[in-house]
């Protein structure tokens, strides 16, 4: 019997995760927490369980019981959500390996077993105090960041633009006369900005945020979509190199999300050469107390489209 | 900072002693404010330190203070060289918002390969020093 096998005897203590097929290649799905509905200490226990004893220690280090909670709630998010993708049989969120890419990027390590075919599942995580959220893609890499919608910088933001932004995204804020506006428009770039080097996994030394513009453009494709279909029409959001001549920019697919009217969050994704240049991003979004509750949150007002082409 | 002639132990700042890094000793906190504290402080030394340490102990306090000041760190909890950004609850933001500050506060221009090495208040401590000694040679 495959020893990874979530064993029925060792399932006393939790209902099993309500298993789910892989996402196929051209769909992006997105889970997320809101800690405040998290507040019974046996399950934020039973979370404990399920981390390795370096997360825990990680957890403990955290200083303050709400960043430990937060600490504690990523870890189980991360744990649950890609145990929930079974192949061969339920995995068990305890039994899963993280290990960290050449630039530090976390990943799964999977065993290499006999009669194992590990999914091709990529992740990637992001949190703030208010909510966390994991996203997995199947064969291609994902980068997501949340930013609460009324954060405030505590520099001036064009200050901050004109320091870390590129000159065209600089002009873009500089325009905007109304400040709240433009703070607004501040954080939606900075959290699609910081997608796209999440996604690329080479940390932002390589990927300086200075050496790329994201903008969004108007596209044609919106009268191609029927009035009835499922397809935003928001504009579509595009990364622009300025260092590459190849520009591998024009390989990812941006989305930006108002999520439970709380937060901003964009996901970043490479374009499968299989779904084609055009192909919206298929996204599933659920908000999840893992063990308890999963809502399929998909086209409602839990998740507005702001920009990209996004079929939900 | 002070040195032991003839030894290579330096004199440690009072926050960067405050570590568990240190195995095996409670920690010690050096009454002292001023620097003529050298034997008062060679009785608790450890044998074991981070002889690396170039920060100086005034680098130290603002990094600190721009940090506490960011991350709305209450009074009552500790920020001190050993405090890691993450764990006082920073995020990307932040960091980038604390190094900015850092920059304004001393002058400097921190690259990004520089800021991506900074995980403690020790850290950007060191680095600032680093640059601040490469800006005035």
């Amino acid at each position: 019997m495959n020893i990874r096998c979530f064993q029925r005897n060792f399932s006393a203590a939790f209902p099993p995760l309500v298993p789910l097929q892989l996402p196929s290649p051209m769909e992006t799905h997105l889970w997320y927490i809101l800690p405040d509905e998290v507040k019974n200490s046996a399950l934020l226990n039973q979370y404990s369980e399920l981390l390795s004893p370096c997360e825990r220690e990680s957890v403990s280090r955290m200083r303050g019981d709400q960043l430990k909670k937060r600490a504690l709630l990523a870890r189980a998010l991360v744990r649950t959500t890609i145990a929930r993708y079974q192949t061969n049989c339920q995995m068990n969120p305890r039994s899963l390996r993280f290990r960290k890419n050449l630039y530090g990027k976390p990943e799964v390590e999977w065993r290499n077993e006999d009669n194992f075919n590990p999914p091709p599942l990529h992740f990637n995580i992001s949190h703030t105090s208010a909510m966390i959220a994991c996203g997995v893609t199947v064969n291609v890499p994902i980068g997501i960041d949340i930013e609460e919608n009324q954060r405030r910088t505590k520099n001036n933001i064009i200050a901050f633009a004109q320091r870390y932004f590129s000159p065209y995204e600089v002009k873009v804020l500089t325009a905007i006369s109304d400040p709240e506006v433009q703070r607004q428009e501040f954080i939606k770039l900075w959290t699609l900005k910081e997608a796209y080097v999440k996604a690329l996994g080479k940390g932002f030394s390589a990927v300086p945020f200075k050496t790329f513009t994201i903008r969004f453009r108007d596209t044609t494709m919106r009268k191609f979509h029927p009035p009835e279909s499922s397809v935003s029409e928001e504009s579509d959001i595009v990364v622009e190199s300025s260092e590459d001549p190849t520009d591998p920019a024009k390989n990812w697919r941006c989305a930006l999300l108002e999520v439970a009217g709380s937060h901003y969050g964009a996901i970043c994704v490479e374009k499968d050469r299989i779904a084609g240049e055009n192909a919206p991003m298929k996204l599933t979004v659920w908000k999840t107390v893992p063990f308890v509750e999963d809502v399929c949150v998909s086209g409602t007002d839990a998740v507005l489209v702001l920009g990209g082409i996004i079929e939900q | 900072m002070a040195s032991l002639a003839g030894s290579s132990i330096s004199m440690q700042p009072r926050h960067a002693l405050a570590t568990s890094r240190v195995s095996g000793l409670k920690l010690v906190s050096f009454m002292n404010q001023g620097r003529s504290s050298l034997s008062y402080g060679l009785r608790l030394m450890p044998s074991r330190l981070r002889i690396s340490c170039a920060a100086k102990p005034e680098t130290v306090d603002k990094v600190c203070e721009i940090v506490r000041k960011q991350l709305a760190v209450p009074s009552e909890k500790p920020v001190t060289g050993d405090s890691k950004f993450a764990e006082l609850g920073a995020d990307s933001l932040d960091t980038v918002e604390i190094v900015m500050g850092l920059e304004e506060e001393f002058g400097i221009t921190v690259e990004e390969d520089n800021a991506q090495n900074i995980s403690t208040v020790l850290d950007a401590a060191e680095l600032i020093d680093k640059l601040c000694g490469e800006k005035s040679a």
